[in-house]
């Protein structure tokens, strides 16, 4: 990346777009620690982010999906979200051995705000099912309420409408919405599909080549000559309607 | 054309393998060795036995992987794994008649080429049978194959009970003869092994165990869930009391052998325990693994020992200091290792171990920790004047040891430390990016494990008396990686039944023990290629809810 500015708003859906390689994915492994940027600032609320620890940046209010959804596939699905919650547990080491009061209150208390999550992705009845059983839709959304479980203030969702048909697109819109409207969760988003970007997003940011190549609201960069002669061509300015 | 090909291609490629493997089995003379045990007494030997398996089972892989699927192939493709199997032991035969094979194969005596081999019958006569005998075992297997999975369930674990019980003669005699009315003895066993009604009975009781559950067992699983759940509890608890009775029990049952056999495969448990928290539950393939029982051993020494530092402290005593080390020692391990990932981790860990082998070997440090004479006179566990003595008082230390594991084993592995360790086994850096701090949970595995190791070292070392630096060895940690294998990765009770198998069945079958690890090798590529999972996995729970929601719940 070379020289990327970027201001994200609270409670917000905030769109990162750009051709192949333009550094997204990078720009997300940055935010949340797994790449160290080598000049630059990170903040978030004024909080510095640059060299913490990837599990600290999870805490502090980050938490991401993946474009290749990373589950881990042996695990079922509310064992995923309960492990989201890793950092908002206190239950200690030996607590846990002697099953004291607090230990068992708190599993209990996880166990149903796992549950609440799975109730809101619609996969509250595969809470026991191993997650790499799980058909490829409630998988991305089983990402999601694990990444909804660390309590994020700021949400990264890496290309999370990639291989569905247009149905369960509306649907992960909707539901993206949502998260925003009814959860307060500011929303970064790294899409392809314009429809999308188009629809549901506040502002978009447009990269090639790891600069920022133009920023606005949607009704902006649709028209803006420098991406459509960059990114959108001919054919998806039709796309964008 | 190629459609015909196809049907005995795999059959002859499996059929090769097959041969080569049971050539090399003869060869180093298993065969022969394990025909010294007889399974029933005067018809058919562990030996024969094993080479009537070992065909079947070649077989049955062939037809296994049949495509298509179609009853003709998979029956064409056995019998050609079988008559390719055997042809290659017939070369073997006359291979040895014409060359002195005993100038490289001590094993190749005549007895086994002509005798053995060919099922008692000689010369080329015997040649003809052995082919013969290759076409039905292939035939016999396809069959089998094609059998309903029920029928095939029934017979499978049948024979197997009875191959079981008749090798496992100097487990049942004393269990028997202590335990029932010396008629039922007489019936099932003579002095050399089985009877033939002995068996027949084992086969038709299993059998009929096995069919009845599957009439009733669907009923009374249901008829267990509907149940309130306060009575569920009562009848959990009226279980875990008789077996915690039975085992109680069982040293003063089952005599001193038995019991010494027991004890050693308790120390096994809690090693595996400790590793299945290690390799298990957090993924950390650690090779080193004998490098805390030994640091626990010999902290036992030199505290209880009159030798090297003459405290003479009571073992009880000794427990903390063990603990402690143990545990300092697998942090100290883990520090350097945590950015090491999968074969490079395990040999770091390998080194590790190695490492503590050497020190307490080494000439250096034998004015503290005794050299290669060891240190001796350690201290028996005492209460109250009654010293824990013989195996079967040890026994309950052992017992107690294991409960404790198991119990901490249980706790930590659906709480929020052992999800956090799984989803490090899973995907180390999405695990850290669900807020887990990586270096905690690392170290805290490795000590735990290493704590529970060293406990184990702690019994050991009492147990013997004296130990030896060449009593931890890496093949110690080899063998507790293949067990926890061998009984399934990250399953409690699959720890438990891989000790018993691993450890116990050599102790007991001392044939087996001369070519121990050739057997756990055969033991794990078996597993690999049938059941993976292990015998006793933690998800067969997992999968049965799966199984259950799927078939319309």
């Amino acid at each position: 990346m070379d020289g990327l500015d970027i201001e994200i708003e609270e409670k917000t859906i905030h769109s990162v777009i750009g051709p192949n390689g333009a550094g997204k994915t990078t720009f997300f492994n940055c935010i949340t620690g797994f790449y160290k940027p080598e000049a630059g600032e990170i903040l978030l609320e004024n909080h510095s982010l640059v060299g913490l620890m990837p599990d600290r940046i999870v805490r502090l209010g980050i938490a991401r999906t993946y474009q290749n959804i990373r589950l881990f596939p042996d695990l079922t699905a509310i064992e995923n979200v309960l492990v989201g919650m890793h950092a908002h547990l206190k239950s200690s080491y030996l607590g846990i051995i002697l099953n004291t009061p607090f230990v068992k209150r708190e599993e209990q208390e996880a166990e149903a705000e796992a549950n609440r999550l799975l109730k809101f992705v619609n996969l509250e009845t595969k809470a026991n099912m191993l997650s790499k059983h799980l058909p490829y839709g409630d998988q991305r959304r089983l990402e999601i309420a694990r990444a909804l479980a660390t309590r994020p203030k700021l949400l990264c969702l890496d290309e999370p409408t990639a291989g569905m048909n247009s149905g369960e697109t509306q649907a992960m819109c909707d539901f993206i919405q949502s998260l925003r409207d009814d959860l307060g969760i500011t929303i970064m988003l790294i899409e392809h599909q314009m429809r999308v970007v188009m629809g549901i997003s506040e502002i978009i940011t447009v990269l090639d080549y790891g600069k920022k190549l133009a920023e606005g609201t949607p009704d902006e960069i649709k028209r803006n000559p420098k991406v459509i002669e960059a990114y959108l061509g001919q054919g998806s300015a039709s796309q964008a309607h | 054309m190629e459609q015909i090909h196809a049907i005995w291609r795999y059959g002859i490629k499996v059929g090769i393998v097959g041969g080569i493997v049971l050539v090399l089995m003869a060869l180093i003379g298993m065969i022969e060795v394990f025909t010294q045990r007889q399974v029933i007494a005067d018809t058919i030997s562990m030996g024969h036995t094993l080479y009537l398996a070992a065909g079947l089972f070649i077989c049955y892989m062939a037809a296994r992987r049949t495509t298509p699927a179609k009853p003709l192939w998979i029956i064409s493709n056995s019998i050609f794994a079988g008559l390719t199997t055997a042809f290659f032991l017939v070369l073997l035969i006359i291979l040895g008649r014409n060359v002195n094979l005993r100038l490289m194969f001590i094993n190749a005596s005549d007895l086994l080429l002509n005798n053995l081999l060919t099922l008692g019958v000689q010369g080329n006569n015997g040649l003809r049978l052995l082919l013969i005998a290759g076409i039905a075992t292939g035939l016999i297997t396809g069959f089998f194959y094609l059998l309903p999975k029920i029928v095939r369930t029934v017979i499978l674990w049948s024979l197997a009970g009875s191959v079981f019980a008749g090798v496992l003669q100097e487990l049942i005699r004393p269990i028997l003869s202590n335990n029932f009315p010396e008629a039922i003895s007489e019936w099932l066993l003579t002095s050399d092994g089985l009877t033939m009604k002995g068996a027949l009975s084992i086969f038709i009781f299993i059998a009929l165990v096995i069919i009845s559950w599957s009439i009733k067992g669907e009923g009374i699983r249901q008829g267990w869930l509907g149940l309130p759940k306060k009575q569920q509890l009562t009848w959990r608890t009226i279980g875990t009391i008789i077996l915690l009775a039975a085992i109680l029990i069982a040293p003063w049952r089952l005599g001193l052998f038995m019991s010494e056999v027991l004890t050693i495969v308790g120390l096994y448990v809690l090693l595996g325990l400790g590793l299945n928290i290690v390799v298990g539950y957090a993924g950390l393939l650690d090779l080193g693994y004998v490098a805390f029982f030994a640091i626990g051993a010999y902290v036992t020494a030199l505290i209880t020992s009159p030798e090297i530092m003459n405290l003479n402290w009571s073992l009880w005593a000794a427990i903390p200091f063990a603990l402690f080390f143990g545990i300092l020692a697998g942090v100290l391990l883990g520090v350097p290792v945590l950015k090491m990932r999968g074969d490079y981790l395990a040999i770091a860990t390998m080194g590790f171990g190695e490492i503590i082998r050497l020190l307490v070997l080494s000439d250096a440090l034998r004015p503290f920790l005794g050299g290669s004479q060891g240190i001796g006179k350690i201290a028996k566990p005492q209460v109250l004047g009654f010293v824990f003595k013989g195996p079967q008082e040890i026994y309950y230390l052992i017992i107690a040891g294991c409960l404790l594991v198991i119990f901490v084993s249980w706790r930590l592995k659906d709480s929020r430390i052992g999800r956090a360790w799984k989803a490090m086994r899973e995907d180390e850096d999405v695990a850290q990016a669900m807020g887990i701090n990586l270096v905690s949970n690392k170290l805290l595995a490795f000590g735990t494990g290493a704590g529970f190791a060293a406990l184990s070292g702690v019994i050991f070392g009492s147990k013997i008396g004296s130990i030896y630096p060449h009593s931890f060895n890496i093949m110690v940690s080899i063998n507790i990686v293949c067990l926890i294998i061998f009984g399934g990765i990250g399953s409690i009770p699959g720890v438990i039944v891989g000790a018993a198998a691993l450890i116990g069945l050599p102790e007991l079958l001392r044939e087996f023990a001369e070519y121990r690890f050739l057997v756990y090798g055969i033991a794990l590529v078996v597993m690999m290629l049938i059941r993976p999972e292990g015998l006793w996995p933690e998800e067969a729970r997992k999968r049965e809810l799966h199984e259950g929601k799927a078939n319309g719940t």
